[in-house]
């Protein structure tokens, strides 16, 4: 980075110099805060354009817009049944998984595990949709006898896979950060290993476990584009009575999501009644993410130990019981445990062979390299060649608002504050991105006037991407040892050049692993780019202008074609195209691993 | 290096905040923007395909189908509109400043699509009364309907899409506004006609609206009869189909300039080969009738 040429030494030192990079970094921040406004923004511009009967709204199950008849109950049911399904599922796996990759298998074999089950989250969520219409419809569709398989049961399965990772991930850490005398406590007092991980682990990890619910909770409510290929979107599907809940799982529904994602959001305007209900939706769907986001992060981030001290002697009456039983049982546990994680990494193991095997088309260079032809045939350059643009554009403009956040987070802001910022960061990260492309739709296309563009796809990439980029440059900055600071401050440096010379060039590495962790997901998002930045065709290689220059790009190729599954060409194309988004969002993610591993030793 | 990385990030941020400025201003100025129905899709993209090969830039697109194009023509966001449902009324109110001029290109047929196991128990030709039933979920098996025992699935159309309004000025007449969607559990909505034609095909018992060409080639699906008028070319071409319909595009005032091109392409030989390539009628064989 930049250093400080021809500072004033400290005899001649101005005092109160405006702090530049203080200033720089705050400013920089504070354009992340304009991100959160334009969500906020339009969708309280929005609901301000036309009335909202809120007790409609949430009561009644009739949606027509031609009647103006706006009743969101049955997407609300849907969003709710769909998520609690995907967690019904994913959480005993995840939470099982966890355990044992944390508590069983042995300590150098615990990286690659968590990494495994970890890499569900490369996968794009254009791919798991891909899965849903190939896979997931079809068998829904036999086994349940399910006309077609468009079902809320469809939907629950594909989010189920999604949010494996998520829990997996953030349960590992709770796990993790139980320190290793609470074990050994338990186990000194003759504990089974599974009485351990039940007496003494689980209820010190328990918010840390809670967090990793809170946290898939929000993924599954707010994901998008692989639920509306799965779901049916049939409007107004609203259990009538308790016996009809089951029996609605097995039919088509909607979702808040999916019907944002539909084509009334380019219908309706953006004013008027119809506009306004939209808004309506994003803006239960939003307070409700971000509540379990903000939640989720809070729980995540506390530490484990100081709330689980007054539990640990309360579940000793369950440990009574003959030797022989109890030896019996705690195998049990942990054949179950070993099963879950078996059950994790076999869905990673399953997904990649699946989109290797029937992506193979994507391994062939000439696909990559080829111009696409029609609707289905021909290769994927021009998507290609937009994709990395989107990805390199977006990169370029989160970097440094990335870092200025990451600085203010880290560096400048007081504890308090610090902790909100945090806060408010990592539920950004938990806005849907549907939310996003909306806010950009409604921004660049109808408030500046542009049609669809990359810079405005990008834009919204650079905010998916924005979190996990202030996040690891605060880790990064916090992690600096003291002494280097005090050395630097001893020396008369000024804060200013204390954080250009000793501060910043720590954050680099974690700008470096942000950005491509952070690169990774938004190259695989869809439903943003669908309004603001792709199109069906023509948009060949890179564009000339910004405005009304849009492009193609690889996950809304995939969704197109995945339309078109009934088509063998179309689907061997999907596949191939998803292989690639695959490879370059894995490329990403590996591409980041050895900058983590170097901070992680650092670190320790 | 990092300072020209930055130099270029402050730039973009710079172009981003400001509304893309003067530098970014009509930097493609010559690109045609076309969007709209995934019916006229079909050869509008094939038609853009060619005339870029003659070095034109042209965007097709098809997100929201008819309705979504005429939206974004109405607000300036695109040139030319692709529709499959001629221009209402409520369109004209709805953007009263513009000229909403349409070009009809060929002319198709909205086919009452079902799966080929329908027909093949019995079930070949409904009438009016009959198809509002099975739109409306009134008719649960297509026992009911002189067909085989089977449940009924419908795939219904996103609103807006020309296919689907096609349908409901047929059942319920012009301009009438459509019943609100069945409360059957056997109904979802599909988007686009590839879409359509996909979940058609792998759900027994369904039936949907769909431009009849796009079963071509597709031994698993079939068309109705409606009112005992099959969708032939020669039905389509007199009108006796009920359903048949002009496939249009859109101009805000009489195609000009790079729109004419385009315009003048699609209805040139070469553009009428397409249209009938895609199993549409094209304008000479309308003219025969």
């Amino acid at each position: 980075m930049t250093t400080t040429a021809a500072a004033p030494t400290g005899a001649t030192r101005v005092r109160r110099r405006p702090d530049r990079v203080r200033v720089a970094a705050t400013g920089l921040a504070g354009m992340a805060g304009l991100a959160l406004a334009v969500v906020v923004g339009f969708l309280g511009a929005g609901l301000l354009s036309g009335r909202v009967q809120w007790g409609t709204l949430l009561t009644s199950a009739t949606w027509d817009p031609a009647r103006l008849d706006f009743g969101a109950a049955a997407m609300i049911w849907g969003t709710a049944a769909v998520a609690v399904l995907a967690l019904a599922l994913a959480v005993p796996v995840g939470w099982g998984a966890a355990l044992a990759v944390q508590e069983l298998a042995p300590p150098r074999w615990r990286r690659f595990l968590r990494g495994a089950v970890e890499l569900l989250a490369v996968f794009p969520s254009i791919v798991f949709g891909l899965l849903g219409v190939a896979f997931v419809r079809p068998f829904v569709s036999s086994v349940a006898d399910v006309p077609g398989g468009d079902s809320l049961l469809a939907a629950g399965l594909v989010l189920a896979l999604m949010v494996l990772p998520t829990i997996v991930a953030v349960a590992v850490d709770a796990l993790a950060a139980v320190p290793e005398r609470v074990r050994e406590a338990a186990a000194a007092c003759g504990l089974q290993p599974g009485e351990v991980i039940r007496a003494a682990v689980l209820p010190a990890a328990r918010r840390g476990m809670g967090a990793a619910v809170l946290l898939a909770l929000a993924r599954a409510l707010g994901e998008t584009i692989a639920v509306f290929l799965v779901v049916g979107r049939a409007d107004g599907r609203f259990p009538s009575s308790v016996g009809d809940l089951l029996t609605r799982l097995l039919r088509p529904g909607q979702t808040l999501t999916t019907k944002l994602n539909g084509p009334e959001s380019v219908l309706a305007g953006t004013s008027g009644p119809h506009w306004a209900a939209l808004c309506a939706l994003g803006l239960v769907l939003l307070v409700v993410v971000a509540a379990l986001t903000a939640l989720g992060s809070r729980w995540a981030g506390v530490g484990p130990v100081g709330h689980a001290r007054g539990h640990g002697h309360t579940r000793r009456r369950e440990l009574s019981g003959a030797r022989a039983w109890r030896r019996a049982r705690d195998r049990a546990v942990r054949v179950s445990l070993a099963a879950c994680l078996a059950v994790g990494v076999g869905s990673v193991v399953a997904i990649a062979c699946v989109v290797a095997i029937r992506g193979a088309t994507g391994l062939d260079p000439r696909f990559w390299f080829t111009a696409s032809l029609g609707a289905s045939g021909g290769g994927i350059r021009d998507q290609l060649a937009g994709t990395v643009l989107l990805v390199v554009a977006a990169a370029l403009l989160v970097a440094p608002v990335g870092l200025g956040l990451g600085l203010v987070l880290a560096e400048y802001a007081r504890p308090r504050p610090a902790r909100w910022l945090r806060t408010l960061t990592l539920t950004l990260g938990g806005v849907p991105s549907i939310l996003l492309g909306l806010g950009g739709y409604w921004l660049f296309s109808t408030q500046l006037g542009w049609g669809k563009s990359w810079l405005a796809g990008s834009a919204v990439l650079a905010v998916v991407a924005l979190p996990p980029v202030a996040v690891a440059v605060a880790a990064a900055v916090s992690a600096l040892p003291p002494e280097r600071r005090e050395a630097a401050l001893a020396l008369g440096l000024r804060r200013e050049q204390v954080v250009l010379s000793v501060v910043l060039p720590r954050a680099v590495p974690g700008l470096v692993t942000g950005l491509l962790l952070g690169l990774a997901r938004a190259a695989g998002e869809t439903a943003p780019l669908l309004f603001t930045a792709t199109v069906f065709s023509g948009a060949g290689g890179l564009p000339t202008g910004v405005r009304d220059s849009p492009v193609t790009a690889l996950p809304t190729h995939i969704f197109t074609l995945a339309q078109d599954a009934a088509d063998p060409a179309a689907l061997r194309s999907a596949w191939g195209a998803a292989l690639a988004l695959v490879i370059v969002a894995g490329a990403l993610v590996l591409a980041a691993v050895p900058a983590r591993r170097r901070m992680e030793v650092e670190r320790a | 290096m990092t300072r020209r990385l930055l130099l270029a990030s402050v730039l973009l941020l710079a172009a981003a905040c400001g509304g893309g400025g003067a530098e970014g201003g009509d930097g493609a100025a010559g690109t045609l923007r076309v969007s709209g129905s995934t019916t006229v899709n079909a050869v509008a993209a094939d038609a853009a395909e060619a005339l870029r090969a003659q070095g034109m830039r042209i965007t097709v697109d098809s997100q929201g189908g008819s309705a979504g194009g005429i939206a974004q023509l109405g607000a300036g966001e695109v040139d030319i509109a692709m529709s499959s449902k001629p221009i209402a009324d409520s369109d004209r109110t709805a953007f009263p400043e513009v000229d909403f001029v349409p070009t009809e290109i060929g002319k198709d047929a909205v086919g009452v699509i079902v799966r080929r196991e329908v027909i093949d128990g019995g079930v070949t030709s409904l009438n009016r009364e009959q198809l509002k039933a099975l739109f409306e979920g009134r008719v649960r098996n297509w026992s009911e309907l002189g067909g085989p025992d089977l449940e009924v699935f419908i795939y219904d159309k996103e609103p807006g899409r020309g296919t689907r309004e096609v349908l409901d000025a047929y059942l319920y007449g012009k301009g009438v506004k459509a019943p609100p969607p069945p409360q059957s559990d056997t109904y979802a909505i599909v988007g686009g006609n590839e879409e359509t034609r996909t979940k058609l095909r792998s759900t027994p018992g369904s039936v949907g609206p769909l431009s009849s060409s796009f079963i071509e080639g597709v031994p698993q699906l079939a068309a109705l009869a409606v009112d005992g008028v099959e969708p032939s070319p020669a039905n389509v071409a007199n009108d006796r189909y009920p359903m048949a319909r002009p496939l249009f595009l859109l101009t805000d005032g009489p195609p000009a300039g790079a729109a004419k091109r385009f315009v003048d392409y699609v209805l040139s030989s070469e553009g009428q080969e397409l249209v009938t390539r895609h199993g549409y009628l094209n304008l000479a064989d309308l003219a025969q009738k």
